[in-house]
């Protein structure tokens, strides 16, 4: 994702010297040095992915497993986070979450960008021009307010109840309540880009409108939506564990944060707080995790960070 | 006058966008699966009294004509009815909304007193403890999920310290409720000099909003940051400093220069926390309009869901109306 970005920002001229996959290398590395929160970021995200992948293999007990034997046991060395009311292992379940929580947000949060930021770019290439085309512009962005003005939690469950409650419903939900999101993003970045010279030669040039915006347009535009996907990823989380906590998302014995958190809810007004402070944590965690990764996009493709960065400024 | 025709043409611009809403969120609705019918009279209803209320609740009729006559009460005001709680929607929603509202101004307002001054200090400083605590602060507030941080608040400040009543509702069941006034149960104690609903009710308002305080101050206090940042950065700023206007003075011009921005940062808050704050509502069962929508989501109930739809569409209409006046008091750029 860094790699791709740091493409779109490499247009300065080029002082260091080196292979440019390696001046960017460096610069990501100034970067994390200046701003070490960034590291941090990037460690969360690792971390959670690889629970996420690994999990299977790391859980000590089976994280839909009950034993009635051990209910609501607090943290100890046998369970290092206790056990819920049903006698489940909350450590097993909150390492088996990102499994859920991270494929449902990432897939919808993909699914959104891709949808809205094609929409988005070919709407703000064609706004502008006197034809049939401005009106479908026209038409899209409307379109576009009517679905932001909804209220997204309300929706989101909505949408869920339309496809039936499943995993691929939270997607499309997820994916539905985004999309203008990335629209607007790109359709910003478009109207900008779409004035400056370069385009303008190959337009002159003869090039299909097709050829511009795949060649020149979309690849100068993409950054912000990049920062945007990763702190959407956290988003993501937090909307499927609404949905889950709610009991409109992910049901019950799934390890899912959201709906451990619910869970846990009775427990912890009666004073076991385990059960739902840790999945609340490991959700947190990720989210800020994202949020850094998404902020240190932005930092890597802005051309003003790279040249301060490069003179070894702090 | 240049006032009025600004806001007439805004009024008259939001009307396809209401329109468009409704049309959306109708067939949205319609399309949850789950009959009315069979929620209404159980699962042992005869077919024959199944397919009566039916036809009573016009469901038999196609989904156009549905639409076209639900257009038809909306504009006289009318939601229909709730068969959960088998009151009329308006009704319902008259009720509920003050409690939602009572809940996101008074959380808001506590944002505000949380990140304005944390960020207008970051901004100032460019380095230091503060800076670092208010750079973490905004990405935490905005990574922690609210009906968690919620349960962390009961555990601490009821389970363990027990210094407020049970997080249930707004207002002990033994207290009498003050005459409604404004709708916040605080405030109207206060009018009505009750001490008892006074104290009641405030200690059940004191978590949801430190809950939605806490969190929603995490975006208040970036916007204040970076505008003022960007104030302190303009040239007006280096005008002022070079005259050699005292610092106070010059943050002042440069805070006040910055206010359009952080009103719309908390008008667009506002408008995303009245259907934004359910979980919150759930978590402390508030009786608000979002949990009202989200019961009737889960059961099929159309009827609350549009209207919570309709009714917040016109509450935000009415936040950004009020925010445009702001903007003219704020910006004198928009007076010209």
């Amino acid at each position: 994702m860094a790699g791709a970005t740091m493409a779109a920002a490499a247009g300065a001229p080029a002082a260091a010297p080196g292979p440019p996959w390696r001046q960017r290398l460096r610069f990501f590395a100034a970067v994390l040095r200046a701003r070490p929160a960034f590291a941090l970021g990037y460690a969360i995200v690792a971390l959670v992915v690889a629970t996420g992948v690994l999990a299977p293999l790391i859980v000590p007990y089976g994280p839909m497993v009950a034993d009635p034997n051990v209910y609501l046991l607090p943290p100890s060395w046998q369970h290092l986070l206790g056990t819920d009311g049903t006698g489940m292992d909350i450590f097993s379940r909150v390492l088996a979450a990102p499994r859920v929580d991270l494929t449902i947000a990432m897939l919808g949060t993909l699914v959104s960008a891709a949808l809205g930021a094609t929409i988005g770019a070919i709407v703000g290439y064609y706004e502008g021009q006197r034809t049939w085309r401005t009106a479908l512009s026209t038409f899209v962005m409307r379109a576009a307010d009517v679905l932001q003005a909804f209220p997204v939690f309300v929706f989101a469950i909505a949408l869920v109840a339309v496809f039936g409650q499943s995993v691929r419903s939270i997607v499309i939900a997820i994916a539905f309540v985004n999309t203008p999101i990335y629209l607007r993003l790109m359709r910003g970045q478009v109207l900008s880009i779409r004035r400056l010279r370069y385009v303008e030669a190959a337009y002159v040039a003869g090039a299909s409108d097709v050829a511009i915006l795949l060649r020149h347009v979309i690849p100068n535009a993409i950054a912000p939506v990049l920062a945007q996907l990763s702190v959407n990823v956290g988003w993501s989380v937090l909307l499927t564990a609404g949905l889950s906590f709610v009991g409109a998302g992910v049901v019950a014995p799934t390890p899912e944060w959201g709906s451990m958190i619910a869970m846990g809810f009775q427990n912890v007004v009666t004073g076991q707080w385990w059960p739902s402070v840790f999945p609340g944590i490991a959700l947190g965690l990720t989210v800020f995790g994202f949020a850094l990764v998404g902020a240190s996009i932005e930092v890597l493709a802005d051309p003003a960070q790279r040249r301060v960065l490069s003179g070894s400024l702090r | 006058m240049h006032l009025l025709r600004y806001i007439g043409r805004r009024i008259l611009f939001v009307i396809p966008q209401l329109f468009g809403i409704i049309l959306v969120s109708f067939f949205l609705v319609k399309l949850i699966p789950g009959d009315p019918a069979v929620m209404m009279l159980g699962p042992t209803a005869s077919e024959e009294s199944l397919h009566d209320l039916r036809d009573k609740m016009g469901f038999t009729k196609p989904l156009i004509s549905q639409f076209v006559r639900y257009l038809h009460d909306v504009v006289r005001g009318d939601l229909g009815t709730s068969w959960q709680t088998t009151q009329p929607v308006t009704e319902d929603l008259f009720q509920r909304f003050p409690a939602t509202l009572e809940l996101i101004t008074f959380g808001l307002l506590l944002a505000i007193a949380i990140g304005f001054p944390l960020g207008i200090a970051a901004a100032r400083l460019k380095r230091g403890p503060v800076r670092k605590f208010a750079d973490y602060y905004g990405l935490l507030a905005g990574a922690m999920p609210d009906f968690w941080l919620a349960l962390v608040l009961i555990y601490v400040f009821y389970t363990k310290l027990n210094w407020i009543p049970a997080p249930l509702g707004r207002i002990d069941m033994a207290v009498v409720p003050p005459p409604t006034v404004t709708g916040s149960l605080v405030i109207d104690s206060l009018l009505a000099g009750d001490l008892d609903a006074l104290s009641s009710s405030f200690g059940h308002l004191i978590l949801p909003v430190l809950t939605l305080g806490l969190i929603n101050a995490g975006p208040i206090l970036k916007m204040t940051q970076s505008t003022v940042e960007r104030t302190l950065a303009s040239d007006f700023v280096r005008y002022a400093e070079m005259c050699g206007l005292p610092r106070r003075v010059v943050l002042r011009q440069a805070i006040r220069a910055a206010l359009p921005s952080i009103v719309t940062i908390v008008s667009v808050l506002y408008g995303f926390l009245i259907g934004g704050a359910v979980l919150v509502e759930i978590v402390f069962s508030w009786g608000g309009a979002g949990q009202y929508a989200v019961q009737g989501v889960l059961n099929a109930d159309v009827n609350p869901v549009l209207g919570f739809v309709v009714f917040s569409a016109v509450l935000s209409l009415i936040i950004y109306l009020l925010v445009d006046l702001l903007y003219f008091a704020l910006d004198p750029r928009m007076r010209g």
